[in-house]
């Protein structure tokens, strides 16, 4: 099942990749608080036409109409004990109704929500190094503790020296470098493994670059969080390959806050729109 | 600086520039003919700066910008303060008087009351009063109904310090890492900033306390002094162990904050790789990470979410392939989100964070600790030296970019705790060193004096023809070669029984002893009504002893026939001031070779009364004031023919056009 569900998103990525760097382009040109508005401003509209197509309008509205009615009867008769408790529990079944008939509609939008996250997150989750900076490289190796180990070396590049070799962290099979950038671009470094040859992305520049964080492994979540690589396959020897880039510091754009920012700010243009497109939520 | 930096407008020049502007546009100009003249001071502080070394390398022109300064007639040798410790010295620099005016006498002095309770002189813990028990946790709630009052840290130094007067007159002032001045005395008007120095503890509450793991490290952490030792057991090149943080004082039982952290070496690779939170660290032997932020986390309640303090550290891995050895620098507060109050005002902190990102926040930055215990090596000490003087370079560059006008002082330590382990100008025998070592040491010291002097070449290039500069320090050095144990001598000399006496905290027979030495110069008379358990009358008895002693110790000799002592001051004579309650009786000046030794500064006794000093801590200045003077440099000619520290806050003062309280007991030393 899972390795169905790495398949499924290993596929998802590869038009979702080409259709990302087409579409998010200009995210590279222009100030990040400005692209995350106006993706989120998309974002909001086009969940909300999912919202309305996939949700039950009709029922959402009753059941908000009931809950009005209900609200009223509180207010008109607050004397009356019983009248008050029936209506405050028509309310919570009202409540109740309201979130059973949003189930659908959130599994249907989750889906596109996590993959356009994924997108996002290679432009907002960290920044590229900037040249002379230094980051971490691990690459972690299938087998277990007592594993024999590949040969691994990474191949002199351009775009960065290598100036600690591999350290192996013998206990979790994994190897660190660390590296030095040299050259703004978007290379790749080159694992010569045995006698098989990996690469890894490497984004070294100013600004905005899409920065791909790991070539994840053969597991559907990691794939579907750092979609931009090729995943390595499931007999591979070497497992994931990561690079520790800096944090981007913006509370819009940056790190760990865009997320938020994103959530917020696609609410705020979904309750914008949604007289206009006629949603009921 | 890179070019980012030099282009960012910060927050005081943004503020600065806004208010200019507003007020321009309201009163039509008006307030650029009102200004102020600019008037500006720059003080250097080095703390340590010897004349003697200073005048033999300015005349091999090794010291080239301080020559210049010499030349044009701003060049004395300073007086420096009774005795001549740091914390006494910057004190007397910040009252422009002396100890009697500020209270500080010694690093440590004793509660009389307690019959020698010992203490820190310049700022002490208050013990808060009040608590709520809930499970194993004591809660102080400082707000009503509860009013709890929680410990607070409070600066000894007493008088009125010289920026008061200057705030007061609407003159601004910045201190980078004054010492004396933790924690900071508060600004009433605004105009003064400072970042306290020396006297700013590390988390634990220390002056600093190094953390060091090695696989031969004992197996339960043992304390010593500076430091703590632990052992790190590896099990498939894995071992885990410990970071002990701040005492978590809202327990019951209080207990250090610890944070867990993994060490994954590779021998072969001479390289490890060090998880701790969120962190992983890959370093070479012989390599320094870069300061980590740590969360300390210290429990609450359940229910009540937990209070955490933010640390940084450094790691530095010694060795690998043999001995595993990892050394961690003090757990210091986080200067961006500081759990200390280390500034004034409280938010200047994250304001020099913000630009330079993290640096040490303790007073003493220099680890002399690690060489003395001989976790570092000579060679590791300077790159740790080395390190702390470029970070503090970085301060000074920012200090200068954000310096318009009024008073801008800034601190060097280098110069002092690379001296105390690195001095030596004796064909004699080093304490530890063999003669080529011991050269090689001073020769450091020689570099160390010409790259200040272009740190201040730098400041005259740039501030020469607008500023008045002042480059001072608090004391000189000199070899510490011999040492002197004035509570042996005091036991020897029938003054402090029982004859067995170990030491004056442990076993001392109060209803006899009439003198105790505490701390590095202090002797204390057993003063009947101010000592607990006083046996010495006031009046005649006390003259006649004091008199005695101050003979006796002045004609002490060593082995060899040398002077040990140049004088014991007698400190009724040489203070006077409101402050003068806890001064020691006698001052003990000694001569230059000479210091208290390691044994006095606690009372413990020793077998000898002079014996070799036999630490890498090989010069000191705790000597008399008049063997171990400072410097003072100025690009405006000196007329003073023999300043002191006093005079420093008086001649500022006057700089700015003020009046110099009757306070103070300096005067101004340039020509008016």
């Amino acid at each position: 099942m899972m390795s169905f569900l790495a398949h499924i998103v290993t596929w998802l990525n590869v038009p979702l990749n080409a259709a990302g760097k087409l579409l998010t382009a200009p995210v590279a040109a222009v100030p990040g608080w400005l692209s995350n508005t106006v993706i989120s401003a998309a974002m909001g509209v086009i969940l909300l036409v999912l919202w309305k197509y996939t949700s039950n309008q009709d029922a959402i509205g009753r059941v908000k109409d009931d809950i009005k009615a209900n609200m009223l009867a509180l207010k008109l008769f607050k004397d009356s004990i019983s009248v008050t408790l029936q209506a405050q529990g028509r309310v919570f079944k009202g409540a109740g109704g309201l979130l059973f008939h949003a189930i659908r509609p959130m599994l249907v939008v989750t889906v596109p929500i996590c993959l356009i996250l994924a997108q996002m997150g290679l432009w907002y989750q960290a920044r590229p190094l900037q040249p002379g900076e230094e980051a971490l490289v691990v690459m972690e190796l299938n087998g277990n503790v007592d594993s024999a180990w590949p040969n691994v070396s990474i191949a002199s590049m351009p775009a960065a020296d290598v100036i600690i070799d591999q350290t192996r962290v013998f206990s979790k099979r994994q190897i660190y470098w660390k590296i030095k950038a040299r050259e703004n671009g978007l290379n790749n470094i080159v694992f010569q493994v045995d006698n098989e040859q990996v690469e890894k992305e490497l984004a070294i520049g100013n600004g905005f670059m899409r920065v791909s964080l790991q070539r994840p492994g053969w597991h559907w979540f990691d794939i579907l969080e750092h979609p931009s690589e090729k995943p390595f396959g499931p007999d591979s020897v070497v497992q994931s390959i990561s690079i520790k880039y800096p944090d981007r510091l913006s509370r819009t754009s940056g790190t760990g806050w865009w997320v938020a920012y994103f959530f917020v700010a696609s609410m705020v243009f979904a309750l914008i729109f949604k007289p206009f497109l006629k949603v009921r939520i | 600086m890179t070019p980012d930096n030099n282009t960012r407008l910060n927050r005081r020049d943004f503020l600065k520039r806004s208010a200019v502007t507003v007020a321009a546009l309201s009163t039509g100009c008006a307030a650029k003919k009102k200004r102020r003249p600019t008037n500006r001071v720059i003080i250097i502080g080095i703390d340590g700066m010897d004349p003697r070394l200073c005048e033999k390398l300015m005349s091999t022109g090794q010291l080239p910008n301080l020559a210049k300064l010499r030349q044009s007639g701003g060049y004395r040798v300073l007086g420096t303060s009774i005795p001549p410790q740091s914390p006494v010295a910057w004190a007397n620099f910040i009252n422009g008087a002396g100890p009697g005016s500020h209270g500080i006498f010694d690093f440590i002095h004793r509660d009389p009351t307690k019959q020698v309770a010992p203490f820190f002189s310049v700022a002490k813990t208050v013990q808060g009063e009040g608590y709520w028990e809930i499970g194993d946790h004591k809660l102080q709630l400082d707000f009503w109904p509860f009013s709890h009052k929680p410990p607070t840290t409070v600066l000894l130094r007493q008088g009125i310090p010289f920026w008061d007067y200057l705030d007061e007159a609407g003159i601004c002032s910045t201190f980078y890492d004054l010492p004396s001045n933790y924690p900071p005395s508060p600004s009433k008007y605004g105009h003064h900033r400072c970042l306290s120095g020396m006297g700013t503890p590390d988390l634990l509450g220390t002056y600093g306390t190094y953390q060091h793991f090695a696989e031969d490290g004992p197996v339960r952490t043992k304390d010593e002094a500076g430091g703590k030792r632990s052992m790190l057991f590896f099990e498939n090149e894995t071992a885990t162990a410990q970071l002990i943080g701040p005492r978590n004082n809202l327990l019951k039982a209080p207990e250090p904050a610890t944070i867990p952290f993994c060490v994954h070496r590779d021998k072969a690779a001479k390289a490890c790789v060090i998880e701790i939170q969120k962190h992983k660290i890959l370093l070479k032997e012989g390599q320094w990470s870069r300061w980590i932020k740590l969360d300390f986390e210290m429990s609450l309640p359940a229910l009540i979410p937990n209070k955490h303090l933010m640390a940084i550290c450094r790691f530095y891995l010694q060795e690998v392939s043999g001995n595993f050895q990892l050394y961690v620098s003090p757990i210091n507060s986080d200067p961006s989100d500081s759990a200390l109050r280390i500034t004034e005002p409280p938010e200047f902190i994250k304001e020099i964070s913000d630009r330079l990102g993290l640096f040490y926040t303790t007073g003493f930055q220099e680890d002399h600790k690690a060489l003395a215990n001989k976790i570092f090596t000579d060679e590791e000490y300077r790159i740790q030296a080395g390190m702390v003087l470029q970070e503090r370079l970085k301060l000074l560059e920012y200090a200068l970019e954000n310096y318009d006008d009024g008073l801008l002082f800034f601190y060097f330590s280098s110069t002092d705790l690379q001296s105390h382990m690195f001095w030596w100008d004796s064909d004699l025998k080093h304490p530890t060193r063999s003669a080529e070592d011991a050269k090689n040491c001073f020769h450091h010291i020689h570099k160390l004096y010409h790259k200040l002097d272009s740190v201040v070449g730098d400041i005259l290039r740039r501030y020469g023809d607008k500023a008045t500069i002042i480059v001072m320090s608090d004391h000189g050095f000199a070899n510490f070669k011999r040492q002197f144990n004035l509570n042996t001598w005091l036991r020897e000399n029938r003054y402090l029984y029982p004859p067995n006496s170990t030491g004056i905290l442990r076993n001392v027979d109060w209803s006899r002893t009439r003198a105790y030495g505490l701390g590095i110069n202090g002797l204390y008379l057993n003063l009947k009504g101010r000592e607990r358990d006083g046996i010495v009358e006031p009046g005649e008895q006390r003259e006649q002893l004091l008199d005695e002693l101050s003979a006796r110790l002045e004609a002490v000799r060593d082995t060899n026939g040398e002077r040990v002592i140049v004088k014991a001051h007698r400190a009724d004579k040489v203070y006077s001031g409101p402050a003068t309650t806890l001064a020691p009786d006698l001052v003990i000046g000694y001569c230059r070779n000479y210091r208290a030794s390691w044994a006095t500064c606690l009372g413990d006794m020793t077998k000898e009364i002079l014996l070799d000093n036999d630490s890498v801590w090989s010069a000191d200045h705790c000597a008399d004031a008049s063997e171990v003077p400072g410097v003072i440099f100025s690009n405006r000619p000196i007329s003073a023919g023999t300043p002191a520290l006093v005079d420093i806050a008086p001649s500022v003062l006057t700089k700015f056009g003020l009046k110099i309280p009757p306070s103070m007991q300096g005067e101004n030393i340039f020509v008016m």
